[in-house]
């Protein structure tokens, strides 16, 4: 409670989360509101911003705003369940590996690291390009898969610093087993650094389906952000001055990571000297 | 500060410690030859990943390949021989394990195979004709990007005050623009509106690549846009770690003492530099996968005829052959970059040294 | 015994620290004098302002802190008020010197000793050479039984005693006339303190150091060390004295509450009565009028609660406190 207390005390986390916030709102109360098929030609090729359509219209004359819309809902989705998938992964591996130390920790240690050498989005492509078809679920899935890495690295250090803390050696004495201990000892004292984590894992799985729609690698199903860069600069959308087409998805895009990033600032501003003075 | 460690090995790679000739190794030779060790693991991590990764999926290229290049109207009895000469000539009809290790070979041999869309070029000749031009966007924008990115970062946390306040957010908004929307974004201004610069590809149509004035003036104009979308981007990055860790680094005790000993501003920020520029370090070989991706895409954007660019149109036409050549040769750069990080970190950093004499 | 010049006076110091528009005294109208030849001790709470007090004495305030009055006088130089340029190059390590709280962290990670000292000599004596300086050093690391290997290492090399044994021969390298060591052996095992107490009395004896200002927590420590003792409380001094009189017959309750928060009492303190006083220090934002112990002390009254609590004069003893402990302790007023 003290801790939601100087959150809401951060300008930049107050900033940030509202960005984000007032984005997933949008996305989420405009299909309620607006029924009309994202995916439904209502004009010409790249006609400009008009008041019937307010940001013109795409290469397949689709509407850009509804299209801006549902694929910001699908990119926030995308991020969302990726940053789930990967805190889950990085969490558990992490813990562990900080926690019961020796053999175990060098082994997952030594994975961790071999999946940050290499390059994620190398995995993403091998592992999406055999697919012809692919389901946004699926996607929001791999990248999850791929990018728990960072996520273990944070929480291992954190787990490793606590280990020999006092409270931990109390509940050793007390009885509790390791699995007690990991849950109810070690996730409390670095749940802020899990939440920082998720952040920085939303912002980077938005960022992954955005760089995988622009390798052609998007969503087969739905609009995405990405998916909408992809198809504006394939059909010369910024070559010929449609700038309505590739502007609302760059500006999506980074407005999203921004919130997401200035979130993180604020809550590293606060966790971080009360963690250090500890 | 949790940096220095570096990788732990798996116990069974690591030699037995008493060596029976009694020769000592220097420490560093011996922290180099420890990373030698772990990075010959991890090629082959990538090498297997490369090779299983695409046969998890279910459904093959191969059928992919024939029905792409049937197009329409041949027979079925064509398309089976078509179907069963790839499988052949791919070697999909062994089990996966001799296939593997027929894969390990000629990656060895360095034979990545042949495209399917630029039937029959070899893969390698394709990637060896873009990867000079990767390299030549990637490595100065990413090593500049990180050197200017630094000093404005501490000069950041020493100025504080408005030169700080000011430039903080700029650099924040600026660094979480993806790449490639960055990109977009300068193409458009320079480009299309202001028309100063060319709108994409490495050069001109009309010219072919030769060391001659014309061509490499021509090639910088082209080279320009891309160079500095790259380099702003990994310079906000680069500026936000440094102030960060540059602040912590001020306010630590070493940093007091010395002054309280009459020590200069000048040298201790030398020290402050110094120490906060080493987690840099290591934060430059964690996140060069991801800004190499980043860069890949932006070739997109561009046209830039490099990696990026040829795996783009591979996709597109499910060319397998050259879209897993191409990620392994990032995979292989990628490593290989970080492998020279880690010496370049081993040097300039003592506890590198003195960690491994401990044990 | 006869009384030594003094060589450096502190009168009515006032240190704070400015943080988010608040101010927090930290130091609150100190006045001291060091005498030649002599080891001072200072004691109190955690957070009752001393080790501020320490970095004060050198004229260094680092943001947040500030100086908000007083004076700090070494000999005829007035120091608080000196250019910050020339406060380091001419008083600095050179004229006072200082021993950080925490040696550990005291020590660039990244720099040899060799090096951090030619730094800071070169900064004093641009002259010197480095093999002059290294010299120097070898000679002093020996004289005072420390291996010159030392020198070639590393700080993380060293262990935690040995390193604050080479932060205080680098201290005194420029044999200073001050040294301010702020806890110097708080973080370190019961051997190293020893060696490190051993070493300062070493460094006075010699006249490498004439006169040390030894700040600490542990009130009984001083015992060994100190010649005379103040004790600090919310940013003030509230009682001075010789090192016997503060810990055998202390006058001021805040003093007998400190003697008491130890463990195991020491020698000739066995079968005292001793109160033990619990809280916590005052907050140092929003000082309350009267007495500043007030709310911790078992002999208040409501006369303490009223007016700044001056100085007493106790024979050649000072107090703040309206109430000394001399009848409960058996001492005479009038000697």
């Amino acid at each position: 409670m003290e801790l939601l207390r100087s959150l809401i005390k951060s300008r930049k986390f107050l900033i940030g989360t509202s960005i984000f916030l007032a984005l997933l709102l949008t996305s989420l109360i405009f299909p309620l509101v607006n029924s009309s098929d994202p995916l439904e030609m209502v004009g010409l090729l790249y006609e400009p911003p008009s008041a019937e359509h307010v940001l013109g219209t795409d290469n397949f004359g689709r509407d850009v705003l509804i299209e801006f819309i549902y694929g910001m809902k699908t990119s926030i989705f995308v991020g969302l369940v990726a940053g789930l998938i990967a805190t889950l992964i990085g969490t558990t591996i992490g813990v562990i590996a900080g926690y019961v130390g020796r053999l175990t920790d060098n082994i997952l240690n030594s994975t961790t690291n071999l999946f940050l050498v290499i390059p994620s989005f190398v995995i993403l492509i091998l592992l999406s390009s055999s697919l012809k078809s692919r389901s946004l679920l699926f996607l929001a899935i791999i990248i999850g898969i791929t990018s728990w890495p960072w996520t273990a690295r944070a929480v291992r250090a954190q787990t490793s610093s606590l280990r020999t803390r006092e409270h931990i050696n109390m509940a050793k004495l007390n009885g509790m087993n390791n699995f007690e201990i990991m849950l109810s000892e070690i996730l409390p004292y670095v749940s802020s650094y899990i939440f920082m984590a998720f952040v920085l894992q939303v912002a980077s799985g938005i960022l992954s389906e955005a760089g995988l729609s622009m390798l052609g690698l998007g969503p087969s199903d739905v609009v995405s952000l990405g998916t909408m860069l992809s198809w504006a600069l394939l059909y010369e959308a910024v070559r010929t001055g449609a700038w309505w087409a590739f502007f609302p998805p760059t500006i999506g895009i980074s407005l999203i990571t921004f919130s997401l990033l200035y979130m993180n600032t604020g809550m590293d501003e606060i966790f971080n000297p009360r963690l250090r003075g500890e | 500060m949790q940096s220095g460690k570096g990788e732990i090995l798996f116990p069974i790679f690591c030699f037995s410690k008493s060596r029976k000739d009694g020769r000592e190794l220097s420490p560093y030779f011996k922290y180099i030859l420890g990373k030698l060790k772990w990075y010959v693991l991890i090629f082959f991590a990538a090498l297997f990943l490369n090779f299983f990764l695409p046969r998890l999926i279910p459904g093959n290229p191969i059928s992919a390949l024939v029905a792409q290049m049937a197009g329409g109207g041949a027979s079925s009895d064509v398309l089976n021989k078509l179907y069963n000469s790839y499988i052949h000539e791919f070697g999909l009809d062994h089990p996966w394990y001799v296939q593997f290790i027929d894969y390990v070979v000629k990656v060895f041999h360095g034979d990545l195979g042949t495209s399917f869309s630029l039937y029959p070029t070899k893969v390698n000749t394709i990637l060896a004709q873009a990867l000079p031009w990767t390299i030549a966007l990637q490595v100065p924008s990413i090593l500049l990007g990180w050197i200017l990115g630094n000093i404005l970062g501490a000069l950041a946390a020493y100025k504080k005050g408005k030169f700080d306040g000011t430039l903080f957010p700029i650099t924040l908004f600026v660094s979480s623009i993806p790449y490639f929307c960055f990109a977009i974004i300068l193409l458009y201004l320079f480009g299309v509106i202001l028309n100063i610069l060319p709108i994409g590809g490495g050069y001109s149509m009309a010219l072919t690549p030769t060391f001659s004035i014309v061509f490499l003036t021509d090639a910088l104009k082209h080279y320009l846009l891309p160079f500095l979308s790259l380099l702003l981007v990994i310079i906000g990055g680069q500026a936000i770690g440094m102030r960060e860790m540059s602040i912590y680094e001020l306010n630590t005790d070493y940093v007091r003492y010395a002054k309280l000993l009459g020590v200069s501003d000048k040298k201790i920020i030398r020290y402050v530099f110094k120490n906060a520029m080493l987690p840099q370090i290591t934060g430059l070989s964690i996140s060069l996968g991801t800004m190499v991706g980043g860069a890949l895409i932006t070739e997109i954007v561009f046209s830039y005829p490099g990696i990026g660019t040829w795996l783009f149109n591979a996709i597109r036409q499910q060319d397998y052959p050259l879209i897993q050549g191409g990620t392994l040769v990032i995979t292989i750069s990628v490593l290989l970059a970080n492998f020279l990080i880690d010496i370049v970190y081993g040097i300039v950093d003592p506890r590198i040294r003195a960690s491994q004499l401990e044990e | 015994m006869k009384v030594k010049k003094l060589v450096a006076e502190v009168e009515n110091l006032k240190a704070y620290y400015k943080v988010k528009g608040r101010i927090l005294k930290a130091v609150d109208g100190v006045s001291l004098g060091l005498r030649d030849g002599e080891v001072l001790g200072i004691a109190g709470e955690s957070g009752c302002g001393k080790s501020t007090l320490a970095m004060s004495l050198s004229g260094l305030f680092l943001p947040p802190l500030k100086y908000y009055g007083g004076k700090i006088k070494l000999k005829d130089i007035e120091i608080s008020k000196m250019d910050r340029k020339l406060l380091r190059k001419n008083v600095l390590g050179k004229k006072i010197s200082f021993i950080p709280q925490s040696a550990m962290n005291a020590l660039n990670p990244t720099l040899k000793i060799r090096n951090f000292v030619i730094d800071v000599l070169k900064e004093h004596e641009p002259e010197l050479s480095e093999e002059e300086i290294i010299d120097r050093v070898e000679e002093r690391f020996d004289s005072l039984s420390l291996s010159k290997r030392v020198i070639n290492s590393y700080p993380f090399e060293l262990s935690g005693g040995m390193k604050q044994r080479v932060i205080t021969v680098i201290s005194t390298l420029m044999n200073p006339e001050i040294l301010l060591a702020d806890e110097p052996t708080s973080a370190l095992d019961v051997s190293s303190q020893h060696q490190i107490i051993k070493l300062i009395k070493t460094l006075l004896e010699r006249r490498i150091v004439k006169s040390v200002v030894f700040i600490t927590h542990e009130l009984p420590l001083l015992r060994h060390i100190a010649d005379r003792i103040a004790i600090m409380y919310a940013g003030q001094i509230v009682e001075r004295g010789t090192t016997s009189q503060i810990i055998f017959s202390p006058l001021h309750p805040y003093t007998k509450m400190l003697m008491s928060s130890i463990i195991t009492p020491e020698k000739g303190m066995k079968g005292k009565e001793l109160p033990v006083v619990s809280g916590s220090p005052p907050n140092l934002y929003e000082i309350v009028a009267g007495c500043r112990f007030a709310e911790r002390c078992p002999y208040v009254t409501e006369e303490c609660k009223i007016n700044e609590i001056k100085f007493h004069k106790i024979g050649d003893r000072e107090v703040r406190c309206l109430h000394p402990l001399t009848e409960r302790n058996g001492i005479n007023a009038a000697k």
